[in-house]
Protein backbone atom coordinates (compact mmCIF):
# COMPACT_ATOMS: atom_id res chain seq x y z
CA UNK A 1 0.00 0.00 0.00
CA UNK A 2 1.22 3.49 -0.78
CA UNK A 3 0.01 6.64 0.92
CA UNK A 4 -0.99 9.11 -1.79
CA UNK A 5 -0.63 12.42 -0.01
CA UNK A 6 -2.44 14.48 -2.67
CA UNK A 7 -5.28 12.02 -3.30
CA UNK A 8 -5.52 11.42 0.43
CA UNK A 9 -5.96 7.68 0.10
CA UNK A 10 -3.96 4.48 0.43
CA UNK A 11 -3.90 2.26 -2.65
CA UNK A 12 -1.81 -0.76 -3.63
CA UNK A 13 1.03 0.10 -6.04
CA UNK A 14 0.66 -3.35 -7.59
CA UNK A 15 -2.92 -2.66 -8.72
CA UNK A 16 -1.97 0.69 -10.25
CA UNK A 17 0.92 -0.87 -12.13
CA UNK A 18 -1.28 -3.77 -13.23
CA UNK A 19 -3.90 -1.34 -14.54
CA UNK A 20 -1.17 0.57 -16.39
CA UNK A 21 0.18 -2.71 -17.76
CA UNK A 22 -3.15 -4.03 -19.08
CA UNK A 23 -4.19 -0.69 -20.56
CA UNK A 24 -0.68 -0.40 -22.00
CA UNK A 25 -1.17 -3.69 -23.87
CA UNK A 26 -4.61 -2.74 -25.18
CA UNK A 27 -3.58 0.87 -25.95
CA UNK A 28 -0.40 -0.13 -27.75
CA UNK A 29 -2.32 -2.67 -29.83
CA UNK A 30 -5.44 -0.75 -30.86
CA UNK A 31 -4.14 2.81 -30.42
CA UNK A 32 -6.40 4.01 -27.66
CA UNK A 33 -5.65 5.87 -24.45
CA UNK A 34 -8.01 3.62 -22.51
CA UNK A 35 -9.70 6.40 -20.57
CA UNK A 36 -13.01 4.59 -20.57
CA UNK A 37 -11.32 1.70 -18.75
CA UNK A 38 -8.84 3.49 -16.45
CA UNK A 39 -11.09 6.14 -14.86
CA UNK A 40 -13.62 3.61 -13.49
CA UNK A 41 -10.76 1.33 -12.33
CA UNK A 42 -9.18 4.20 -10.36
CA UNK A 43 -12.52 5.06 -8.78
CA UNK A 44 -12.86 1.42 -7.72
CA UNK A 45 -9.39 1.66 -6.10
CA UNK A 46 -10.68 4.58 -4.03
CA UNK A 47 -9.56 7.66 -5.97
CA UNK A 48 -12.18 10.43 -6.10
CA UNK A 49 -13.83 10.86 -9.50
CA UNK A 50 -12.14 14.15 -10.43
CA UNK A 51 -8.67 12.80 -9.53
CA UNK A 52 -9.33 9.57 -11.46
CA UNK A 53 -10.01 11.56 -14.66
CA UNK A 54 -6.93 13.76 -14.12
CA UNK A 55 -4.57 10.88 -13.37
CA UNK A 56 -5.92 9.02 -16.38
CA UNK A 57 -5.44 11.94 -18.80
CA UNK A 58 -1.91 12.67 -17.56
CA UNK A 59 -0.66 9.07 -17.57
CA UNK A 60 -2.14 8.68 -21.06
CA UNK A 61 0.37 11.20 -22.48
CA UNK A 62 3.36 9.31 -21.03
CA UNK A 63 2.03 5.94 -22.09
CA UNK A 64 1.35 7.19 -25.63
CA UNK A 65 4.97 8.45 -25.85
CA UNK A 66 6.27 4.99 -24.91
CA UNK A 67 3.98 3.28 -27.46
CA UNK A 68 4.77 5.85 -30.16
CA UNK A 69 8.51 5.20 -29.85
CA UNK A 70 7.92 1.50 -30.53
CA UNK A 71 5.42 2.15 -33.34
CA UNK A 72 7.96 4.52 -34.93
CA UNK A 73 10.41 1.61 -35.01
CA UNK A 74 7.72 -0.54 -36.67
CA UNK A 75 7.08 2.17 -39.28
CA UNK A 76 3.47 2.62 -38.12
CA UNK A 77 3.51 6.42 -37.83
CA UNK A 78 2.69 8.81 -40.64
CA UNK A 79 4.09 12.10 -39.32
CA UNK A 80 2.44 14.22 -42.05
CA UNK A 81 -0.96 12.80 -41.18
CA UNK A 82 -0.34 13.14 -37.43
CA UNK A 83 0.88 16.73 -37.57
CA UNK A 84 -1.87 17.79 -40.02
CA UNK A 85 -4.47 16.53 -37.61
CA UNK A 86 -3.06 18.08 -34.41
CA UNK A 87 -4.60 21.56 -34.77
CA UNK A 88 -8.02 20.13 -35.64
CA UNK A 89 -7.85 17.74 -32.69
CA UNK A 90 -6.98 20.56 -30.25
CA UNK A 91 -9.80 22.74 -31.57
CA UNK A 92 -12.24 19.84 -31.37
CA UNK A 93 -11.21 18.94 -27.80
CA UNK A 94 -11.67 22.56 -26.69
CA UNK A 95 -15.14 22.73 -28.30
CA UNK A 96 -16.09 19.39 -26.75
CA UNK A 97 -14.97 20.48 -23.26
CA UNK A 98 -16.97 23.71 -23.61
CA UNK A 99 -20.11 21.81 -24.60
CA UNK A 100 -19.54 19.46 -21.66
CA UNK A 101 -19.27 22.43 -19.28
CA UNK A 102 -22.46 23.88 -20.78
CA UNK A 103 -24.38 20.62 -20.19
CA UNK A 104 -22.96 20.61 -16.63
CA UNK A 105 -24.44 24.08 -16.10
CA UNK A 106 -27.79 22.76 -17.32
CA UNK A 107 -27.44 19.86 -14.90
CA UNK A 108 -27.85 17.19 -17.57
CA UNK A 109 -24.19 16.25 -18.15
CA UNK A 110 -24.43 12.79 -16.53
CA UNK A 111 -27.30 11.48 -18.65
CA UNK A 112 -26.24 13.27 -21.87
CA UNK A 113 -22.66 12.03 -21.54
CA UNK A 114 -23.61 8.41 -20.96
CA UNK A 115 -26.30 8.46 -23.69
CA UNK A 116 -23.84 9.96 -26.22
CA UNK A 117 -21.16 7.43 -25.24
CA UNK A 118 -23.60 4.57 -25.83
CA UNK A 119 -24.83 5.89 -29.21
CA UNK A 120 -21.35 6.76 -30.59
CA UNK A 121 -19.67 3.58 -29.41
CA UNK A 122 -22.54 1.34 -30.51
CA UNK A 123 -22.57 2.94 -33.98
CA UNK A 124 -18.81 2.50 -34.34
CA UNK A 125 -19.02 -1.07 -33.08
CA UNK A 126 -21.70 -2.06 -35.62
CA UNK A 127 -19.85 -0.49 -38.57
CA UNK A 128 -16.42 -1.82 -37.59
CA UNK A 129 -17.73 -5.28 -36.77
CA UNK A 130 -19.68 -5.68 -40.04
CA UNK A 131 -16.81 -4.37 -42.17
CA UNK A 132 -14.22 -6.51 -40.39
CA UNK A 133 -16.34 -9.64 -40.72
CA UNK A 134 -16.51 -9.07 -44.48
CA UNK A 135 -12.75 -8.55 -44.60
CA UNK A 136 -12.23 -11.68 -42.50
CA UNK A 137 -14.33 -13.73 -44.93
CA UNK A 138 -12.32 -12.44 -47.87
CA UNK A 139 -9.09 -13.30 -46.07
CA UNK A 140 -10.38 -16.83 -45.42
CA UNK A 141 -11.30 -17.17 -49.09
CA UNK A 142 -7.88 -15.94 -50.21
CA UNK A 143 -6.26 -18.32 -47.75
CA UNK A 144 -8.22 -21.27 -49.22
CA UNK A 145 -7.28 -20.21 -52.76
CA UNK A 146 -3.65 -20.00 -51.66
CA UNK A 147 -3.24 -16.41 -52.85
CA UNK A 148 -0.91 -14.07 -50.99
CA UNK A 149 -2.53 -11.29 -48.96
CA UNK A 150 -0.66 -8.43 -47.32
CA UNK A 151 -1.08 -7.02 -43.84
CA UNK A 152 -4.14 -5.00 -44.66
CA UNK A 153 -7.49 -5.84 -46.14
CA UNK A 154 -10.58 -3.72 -45.77
CA UNK A 155 -13.88 -3.89 -47.62
CA UNK A 156 -15.08 -0.35 -46.90
CA UNK A 157 -14.80 2.09 -49.81
CA UNK A 158 -15.89 5.13 -47.83
CA UNK A 159 -12.38 6.60 -47.97
CA UNK A 160 -12.48 6.80 -51.78
CA UNK A 161 -15.26 9.38 -51.49
CA UNK A 162 -13.26 11.53 -49.06
CA UNK A 163 -10.02 11.14 -50.99
CA UNK A 164 -11.81 12.41 -54.12
CA UNK A 165 -12.70 15.76 -52.49
CA UNK A 166 -10.66 18.27 -54.54
CA UNK A 167 -10.26 21.03 -51.90
CA UNK A 168 -6.72 22.46 -51.78
CA UNK A 169 -4.26 22.05 -50.14
CA UNK A 170 -3.92 18.39 -51.01
CA UNK A 171 -1.65 16.48 -48.63
CA UNK A 172 0.52 13.53 -49.65
CA UNK A 173 1.05 11.19 -46.68
CA UNK A 174 3.98 9.07 -47.81
CA UNK A 175 4.00 6.39 -45.11
CA UNK A 176 0.23 5.87 -45.28
CA UNK A 177 0.30 6.23 -49.10
CA UNK A 178 -2.70 8.49 -48.92
CA UNK A 179 -3.36 11.61 -50.98
CA UNK A 180 -6.20 13.59 -49.46
CA UNK A 181 -7.38 17.15 -48.92
CA UNK A 182 -5.94 18.76 -45.79
CA UNK A 183 -9.50 19.81 -44.91
CA UNK A 184 -10.61 16.19 -44.62
CA UNK A 185 -7.79 15.48 -42.14
CA UNK A 186 -8.50 18.67 -40.17
CA UNK A 187 -12.23 17.89 -40.07
CA UNK A 188 -11.54 14.35 -38.87
CA UNK A 189 -9.36 15.91 -36.14
CA UNK A 190 -12.06 18.42 -35.16
CA UNK A 191 -14.88 15.84 -35.15
CA UNK A 192 -12.96 13.17 -33.24
CA UNK A 193 -11.42 15.77 -30.89
CA UNK A 194 -14.88 17.19 -30.21
CA UNK A 195 -16.28 13.79 -29.25
CA UNK A 196 -13.16 13.06 -27.18
CA UNK A 197 -13.41 16.36 -25.32
CA UNK A 198 -17.13 16.00 -24.76
CA UNK A 199 -16.99 12.38 -23.63
CA UNK A 200 -13.86 13.04 -21.54
CA UNK A 201 -11.69 10.40 -23.22
CA UNK A 202 -8.50 10.37 -25.33
CA UNK A 203 -10.53 9.73 -28.47
CA UNK A 204 -8.50 6.86 -29.92
CA UNK A 205 -11.51 4.59 -30.29
CA UNK A 206 -13.13 7.22 -32.54
CA UNK A 207 -9.97 8.38 -34.34
CA UNK A 208 -8.60 4.97 -35.35
CA UNK A 209 -11.77 3.93 -37.24
CA UNK A 210 -11.94 7.45 -38.74
CA UNK A 211 -8.37 7.21 -40.01
CA UNK A 212 -9.08 3.77 -41.47
CA UNK A 213 -12.47 4.41 -43.02
CA UNK A 214 -12.46 8.13 -43.84
CA UNK A 215 -8.81 9.01 -44.50
CA UNK A 216 -7.99 5.56 -45.89
CA UNK A 217 -4.84 4.71 -43.91
CA UNK A 218 -4.05 1.09 -43.05
CA UNK A 219 -5.07 -0.10 -39.58
CA UNK A 220 -1.45 -0.40 -38.35
CA UNK A 221 -0.58 3.13 -39.49
CA UNK A 222 -3.84 4.46 -38.03
CA UNK A 223 -2.93 2.96 -34.65
CA UNK A 224 0.62 4.41 -34.63
CA UNK A 225 -0.49 7.80 -35.93
CA UNK A 226 -3.32 7.99 -33.43
CA UNK A 227 -0.91 7.36 -30.55
CA UNK A 228 1.00 10.50 -31.58
CA UNK A 229 -2.31 12.37 -31.43
CA UNK A 230 -2.89 10.95 -27.94
CA UNK A 231 0.48 12.38 -26.82
CA UNK A 232 -0.86 15.81 -27.82
CA UNK A 233 -4.46 15.42 -26.61
CA UNK A 234 -3.37 13.57 -23.43
CA UNK A 235 -0.71 16.22 -22.75
CA UNK A 236 -3.24 19.01 -23.23
CA UNK A 237 -5.80 17.16 -21.08
CA UNK A 238 -3.13 16.52 -18.43
CA UNK A 239 -2.18 20.21 -18.42
CA UNK A 240 -5.78 21.33 -17.94
CA UNK A 241 -6.44 18.70 -15.29
CA UNK A 242 -3.19 19.49 -13.43
CA UNK A 243 -4.00 23.19 -13.42
CA UNK A 244 -7.40 22.33 -11.94
CA UNK A 245 -5.69 20.29 -9.20
CA UNK A 246 -6.93 16.92 -10.42
CA UNK A 247 -3.62 15.03 -10.63
CA UNK A 248 -1.62 12.99 -8.11
CA UNK A 249 1.74 12.54 -9.82
CA UNK A 250 2.78 9.45 -7.83
CA UNK A 251 -0.27 7.56 -9.09
CA UNK A 252 0.63 8.72 -12.62
CA UNK A 253 4.22 7.52 -12.13
CA UNK A 254 3.20 4.02 -11.01
CA UNK A 255 0.74 3.70 -13.87
CA UNK A 256 3.33 4.77 -16.45
CA UNK A 257 5.82 2.22 -15.09
CA UNK A 258 3.25 -0.54 -15.59
CA UNK A 259 2.19 0.86 -18.95
CA UNK A 260 5.80 0.95 -20.14
CA UNK A 261 5.96 -2.86 -20.12
CA UNK A 262 2.42 -3.36 -21.40
CA UNK A 263 2.84 -0.82 -24.21
CA UNK A 264 5.92 -2.69 -25.49
CA UNK A 265 3.96 -5.90 -25.72
CA UNK A 266 0.89 -4.26 -27.25
CA UNK A 267 2.87 -2.32 -29.85
CA UNK A 268 5.09 -5.24 -30.88
CA UNK A 269 2.02 -7.52 -30.99
CA UNK A 270 0.70 -5.50 -33.95
CA UNK A 271 3.55 -6.98 -36.00
CA UNK A 272 2.00 -10.45 -35.57
CA UNK A 273 -1.44 -9.67 -36.94
CA UNK A 274 -3.25 -8.35 -40.00
CA UNK A 275 -5.32 -5.16 -39.95
CA UNK A 276 -8.70 -6.89 -39.44
CA UNK A 277 -7.45 -8.52 -36.21
CA UNK A 278 -6.75 -5.06 -34.74
CA UNK A 279 -10.15 -3.85 -35.91
CA UNK A 280 -11.82 -6.88 -34.29
CA UNK A 281 -10.19 -6.11 -30.93
CA UNK A 282 -11.15 -2.44 -31.33
CA UNK A 283 -14.78 -3.35 -32.02
CA UNK A 284 -14.92 -5.75 -29.05
CA UNK A 285 -13.47 -3.07 -26.79
CA UNK A 286 -16.20 -0.74 -28.07
CA UNK A 287 -19.08 -3.12 -27.37
CA UNK A 288 -17.76 -3.98 -23.89
CA UNK A 289 -17.32 -0.29 -23.05
CA UNK A 290 -20.81 0.39 -24.48
CA UNK A 291 -22.31 -2.29 -22.26
CA UNK A 292 -20.58 -0.78 -19.21
CA UNK A 293 -21.77 2.73 -20.13
CA UNK A 294 -25.30 1.44 -20.88
CA UNK A 295 -25.53 -0.21 -17.45
CA UNK A 296 -24.38 3.02 -15.80
CA UNK A 297 -26.95 4.94 -17.88
CA UNK A 298 -29.70 2.57 -16.68
CA UNK A 299 -28.43 3.00 -13.13
CA UNK A 300 -28.66 6.80 -13.40
CA UNK A 301 -32.06 6.71 -15.16
CA UNK A 302 -33.53 4.41 -12.50
CA UNK A 303 -32.64 6.95 -9.81
CA UNK A 304 -29.49 5.08 -8.70
CA UNK A 305 -31.60 2.61 -6.76
CA UNK A 306 -30.62 -0.68 -8.41
CA UNK A 307 -27.12 -1.27 -7.01
CA UNK A 308 -26.72 -4.41 -9.11
CA UNK A 309 -26.57 -2.28 -12.29
CA UNK A 310 -23.68 -0.25 -10.88
CA UNK A 311 -21.92 -3.46 -9.76
CA UNK A 312 -22.19 -5.06 -13.22
CA UNK A 313 -21.02 -1.81 -14.84
CA UNK A 314 -17.82 -2.08 -12.79
CA UNK A 315 -17.48 -5.78 -13.56
CA UNK A 316 -17.84 -5.13 -17.31
CA UNK A 317 -15.38 -2.25 -17.29
CA UNK A 318 -12.68 -4.09 -15.37
CA UNK A 319 -13.41 -7.43 -17.06
CA UNK A 320 -12.98 -5.72 -20.42
CA UNK A 321 -9.31 -4.98 -19.77
CA UNK A 322 -8.58 -8.60 -18.84
CA UNK A 323 -10.58 -10.01 -21.75
CA UNK A 324 -8.88 -7.79 -24.33
CA UNK A 325 -5.40 -8.53 -22.96
CA UNK A 326 -6.04 -12.28 -23.12
CA UNK A 327 -7.37 -11.91 -26.66
CA UNK A 328 -4.25 -10.02 -27.79
CA UNK A 329 -1.88 -12.49 -26.07
CA UNK A 330 -3.77 -15.41 -27.68
CA UNK A 331 -3.43 -13.86 -31.14
CA UNK A 332 0.34 -13.48 -30.71
CA UNK A 333 0.67 -17.09 -29.50
CA UNK A 334 -1.44 -18.32 -32.43
CA UNK A 335 0.66 -16.25 -34.82
CA UNK A 336 3.89 -17.83 -33.56
CA UNK A 337 2.36 -21.32 -33.74
CA UNK A 338 0.99 -20.67 -37.23
CA UNK A 339 4.37 -19.39 -38.46
CA UNK A 340 5.98 -22.59 -37.13
CA UNK A 341 3.47 -24.67 -39.08
CA UNK A 342 1.50 -25.77 -36.01
CA UNK A 343 -2.27 -26.17 -36.05
CA UNK A 344 -4.32 -23.12 -35.01
CA UNK A 345 -8.11 -22.57 -35.02
CA UNK A 346 -9.43 -22.05 -38.54
CA UNK A 347 -10.75 -18.54 -37.89
CA UNK A 348 -7.39 -17.36 -36.54
CA UNK A 349 -5.16 -18.31 -39.46
CA UNK A 350 -6.24 -15.49 -41.83
CA UNK A 351 -5.89 -12.90 -39.07
CA UNK A 352 -2.28 -13.58 -38.11
CA UNK A 353 0.95 -13.12 -40.01
CA UNK A 354 4.67 -13.75 -39.47
CA UNK A 355 6.20 -10.82 -37.57
CA UNK A 356 8.98 -10.45 -40.14
CA UNK A 357 6.58 -9.95 -43.08
CA UNK B 1 29.90 -5.50 -36.93
CA UNK B 2 27.23 -7.28 -34.92
CA UNK B 3 29.25 -6.78 -31.74
CA UNK B 4 29.51 -3.05 -32.41
CA UNK B 5 25.76 -2.91 -32.90
CA UNK B 6 25.19 -4.79 -29.61
CA UNK B 7 27.65 -2.53 -27.81
CA UNK B 8 25.85 0.54 -29.10
CA UNK B 9 22.55 -0.95 -27.98
CA UNK B 10 24.00 -1.68 -24.52
CA UNK B 11 25.21 1.93 -24.22
CA UNK B 12 21.78 3.15 -25.38
CA UNK B 13 20.04 0.94 -22.85
CA UNK B 14 22.39 2.00 -20.04
CA UNK B 15 22.04 5.70 -20.85
CA UNK B 16 18.25 5.65 -20.94
CA UNK B 17 18.02 3.42 -17.87
CA UNK B 18 20.10 5.94 -15.89
CA UNK B 19 17.96 8.79 -17.27
CA UNK B 20 14.74 6.92 -16.35
CA UNK B 21 15.96 6.14 -12.83
CA UNK B 22 17.02 9.76 -12.36
CA UNK B 23 13.58 10.95 -13.47
CA UNK B 24 11.79 8.48 -11.17
CA UNK B 25 14.05 9.45 -8.23
CA UNK B 26 13.38 13.14 -8.92
CA UNK B 27 9.59 12.68 -8.99
CA UNK B 28 9.72 10.53 -5.86
CA UNK B 29 11.89 13.06 -4.03
CA UNK B 30 9.67 16.00 -5.08
CA UNK B 31 6.65 14.12 -3.75
CA UNK B 32 8.18 12.89 -0.50
CA UNK B 33 9.86 16.20 0.32
CA UNK B 34 6.49 17.94 0.09
CA UNK B 35 7.46 20.14 -2.88
CA UNK B 36 4.69 18.75 -5.09
CA UNK B 37 2.18 18.99 -2.26
CA UNK B 38 3.10 22.65 -1.65
CA UNK B 39 2.53 23.32 -5.37
CA UNK B 40 -0.73 21.45 -5.21
CA UNK B 41 -2.18 23.22 -2.16
CA UNK B 42 -0.92 26.60 -3.31
CA UNK B 43 -3.50 29.39 -2.88
CA UNK B 44 -7.07 29.76 -1.66
CA UNK B 45 -9.77 29.77 -4.32
CA UNK B 46 -12.45 31.02 -1.93
CA UNK B 47 -12.86 32.87 1.33
CA UNK B 48 -13.05 30.53 4.31
CA UNK B 49 -10.97 28.56 6.79
CA UNK B 50 -7.90 26.57 5.76
CA UNK B 51 -7.81 23.17 7.48
CA UNK B 52 -6.12 19.79 7.38
CA UNK B 53 -9.11 17.58 6.54
CA UNK B 54 -7.26 14.42 7.61
CA UNK B 55 -7.15 15.64 11.21
CA UNK B 56 -10.93 15.38 11.66
CA UNK B 57 -11.87 12.58 9.26
CA UNK B 58 -13.26 10.42 12.12
CA UNK B 59 -15.53 13.12 13.57
CA UNK B 60 -19.24 12.34 13.91
CA UNK B 61 -22.42 14.17 14.92
CA UNK B 62 -22.18 12.56 18.37
CA UNK B 63 -18.44 13.10 18.67
CA UNK B 64 -17.65 16.27 16.66
CA UNK B 65 -14.13 17.59 16.10
CA UNK B 66 -13.44 21.11 17.40
CA UNK B 67 -10.97 23.19 15.38
CA UNK B 68 -9.27 26.18 17.04
CA UNK B 69 -9.20 29.27 14.78
CA UNK B 70 -5.66 30.76 14.69
CA UNK B 71 -3.49 33.02 12.51
CA UNK B 72 -0.65 30.53 12.18
CA UNK B 73 1.13 29.90 8.87
CA UNK B 74 1.22 26.21 9.64
CA UNK B 75 -1.62 23.82 10.53
CA UNK B 76 -0.90 21.21 13.20
CA UNK B 77 -3.85 18.96 13.92
CA UNK B 78 -7.19 20.47 14.90
CA UNK B 79 -6.59 24.03 13.68
CA UNK B 80 -8.29 26.36 11.21
CA UNK B 81 -6.73 29.46 9.64
CA UNK B 82 -8.86 32.22 8.12
CA UNK B 83 -7.93 32.79 4.45
CA UNK B 84 -9.14 35.02 1.65
CA UNK B 85 -9.33 34.13 -2.04
CA UNK B 86 -5.90 34.36 -3.67
CA UNK B 87 -3.89 34.13 -0.42
CA UNK B 88 -1.12 31.55 -0.01
CA UNK B 89 -2.29 28.56 1.99
CA UNK B 90 -0.63 27.69 5.31
CA UNK B 91 1.63 24.64 5.48
CA UNK B 92 -0.12 21.24 5.91
CA UNK B 93 -3.42 22.74 4.71
CA UNK B 94 -5.29 20.41 2.34
CA UNK B 95 -8.73 21.98 2.09
CA UNK B 96 -10.92 24.94 2.87
CA UNK B 97 -14.16 25.03 4.79
CA UNK B 98 -16.21 27.61 2.92
CA UNK B 99 -18.24 30.38 4.53
CA UNK B 100 -21.29 28.92 2.78
CA UNK B 101 -20.84 25.55 4.51
CA UNK B 102 -20.52 27.33 7.86
CA UNK B 103 -23.64 29.38 7.22
CA UNK B 104 -25.61 26.24 6.29
CA UNK B 105 -24.46 24.64 9.55
CA UNK B 106 -25.29 21.09 8.43
CA UNK B 107 -21.78 19.69 8.31
CA UNK B 108 -19.80 22.37 10.16
CA UNK B 109 -20.68 25.21 12.51
CA UNK B 110 -18.90 28.33 13.77
CA UNK B 111 -18.90 28.52 17.57
CA UNK B 112 -16.95 31.51 18.93
CA UNK B 113 -13.26 30.98 18.18
CA UNK B 114 -13.78 27.38 17.11
CA UNK B 115 -15.31 25.42 14.26
CA UNK B 116 -17.29 22.32 15.10
CA UNK B 117 -17.13 19.54 12.45
CA UNK B 118 -20.04 17.11 12.60
CA UNK B 119 -20.01 15.53 9.09
CA UNK B 120 -16.42 15.36 7.75
CA UNK B 121 -17.37 13.47 4.58
CA UNK B 122 -20.35 12.43 2.47
CA UNK B 123 -20.90 9.70 -0.10
CA UNK B 124 -21.21 11.17 -3.60
CA UNK B 125 -21.36 9.71 -7.11
CA UNK B 126 -19.35 10.28 -10.27
CA UNK B 127 -20.14 8.53 -13.55
CA UNK B 128 -22.25 6.03 -11.63
CA UNK B 129 -19.51 5.27 -9.06
CA UNK B 130 -19.69 6.13 -5.38
CA UNK B 131 -16.83 7.87 -3.56
CA UNK B 132 -16.12 9.69 -0.27
CA UNK B 133 -16.35 13.45 -0.67
CA UNK B 134 -14.67 15.35 2.19
CA UNK B 135 -13.40 18.90 2.75
CA UNK B 136 -10.09 17.80 1.28
CA UNK B 137 -9.20 19.57 -2.02
CA UNK B 138 -12.13 21.95 -1.58
CA UNK B 139 -11.47 25.61 -2.39
CA UNK B 140 -7.78 25.19 -3.13
CA UNK B 141 -5.92 26.39 -6.20
CA UNK B 142 -2.90 24.64 -7.66
CA UNK B 143 0.21 26.51 -8.76
CA UNK B 144 -0.50 26.97 -12.49
CA UNK B 145 3.14 26.17 -13.35
CA UNK B 146 2.85 22.77 -11.71
CA UNK B 147 0.53 21.73 -14.56
CA UNK B 148 3.21 22.43 -17.16
CA UNK B 149 5.79 20.76 -14.90
CA UNK B 150 3.61 17.61 -14.56
CA UNK B 151 3.12 17.26 -18.30
CA UNK B 152 6.81 17.95 -19.05
CA UNK B 153 7.87 15.31 -16.51
CA UNK B 154 5.39 12.74 -17.83
CA UNK B 155 6.50 13.23 -21.44
CA UNK B 156 10.21 13.20 -20.48
CA UNK B 157 9.65 10.03 -18.47
CA UNK B 158 7.80 8.46 -21.42
CA UNK B 159 10.74 9.29 -23.72
CA UNK B 160 13.28 7.83 -21.26
CA UNK B 161 11.28 4.64 -20.68
CA UNK B 162 10.46 4.24 -24.38
CA UNK B 163 14.08 4.46 -25.49
CA UNK B 164 15.20 2.32 -22.56
CA UNK B 165 12.84 -0.43 -23.76
CA UNK B 166 14.05 0.02 -27.34
CA UNK B 167 17.68 -0.22 -26.16
CA UNK B 168 16.82 -3.35 -24.18
CA UNK B 169 15.40 -5.25 -27.17
CA UNK B 170 18.26 -4.02 -29.38
CA UNK B 171 20.76 -5.24 -26.79
CA UNK B 172 19.15 -8.69 -26.78
CA UNK B 173 19.62 -8.72 -30.55
CA UNK B 174 15.87 -8.67 -31.12
CA UNK B 175 15.84 -6.22 -33.98
CA UNK B 176 12.38 -4.92 -34.72
CA UNK B 177 12.01 -4.13 -38.38
CA UNK B 178 9.65 -1.81 -40.16
CA UNK B 179 6.50 -3.60 -41.31
CA UNK B 180 5.77 -4.06 -44.99
CA UNK B 181 2.35 -2.47 -44.94
CA UNK B 182 1.64 -2.63 -48.64
CA UNK B 183 3.19 -5.93 -49.71
CA UNK B 184 0.59 -8.16 -51.39
CA UNK B 185 -1.68 -5.25 -52.32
Amino acid sequence: MFEFAIAGIQAPIFLLMLTGFTVGIVGGFIGVGGGYMVTPALIVFGFPGYLASGIDATHMAGKAVVSSIRHRQLGNIDWTLALSMVAGTMLGVELGVRLLNYTKKLGISGVVLLACSVVVMLGLFIYTQLETRRAHKRLEQASLEGSHVGRELKTSTLHTFFQAIPLVPIVRCRTARVVVSMWVIVLVGVATGFLAGFLGVGGGFIRVPSLVYIVGATTHISVGTDLVEIVVSGGYGGLRQSMSGNVDMMAVLFMILGAMIGAQFGSIATAYVRGPAIRYILSYSLILATTGAFLRLLYVLTGQKIALLSFFAVVFTLGEMIFLCLFIVSLVIFSVLHTRGKKVPQWVAPLVVAATE
Amino acid sequence: MATTSRERAAIKFLFWTIASLAMIAYVFHSYRSGQMIRWYYYTADMDGYAVNADSFKDATGENPAVLAITDSDRIDGLMAVRVKKGERLPEHCNGIISKKALEEGKRVALEGDTIKVMVPWEIKESKGFKYKDSFKHKGIKTNPWSGAWNVAVVIALGICLGFMAEGFTDMLGWRIHKLHHFEGH
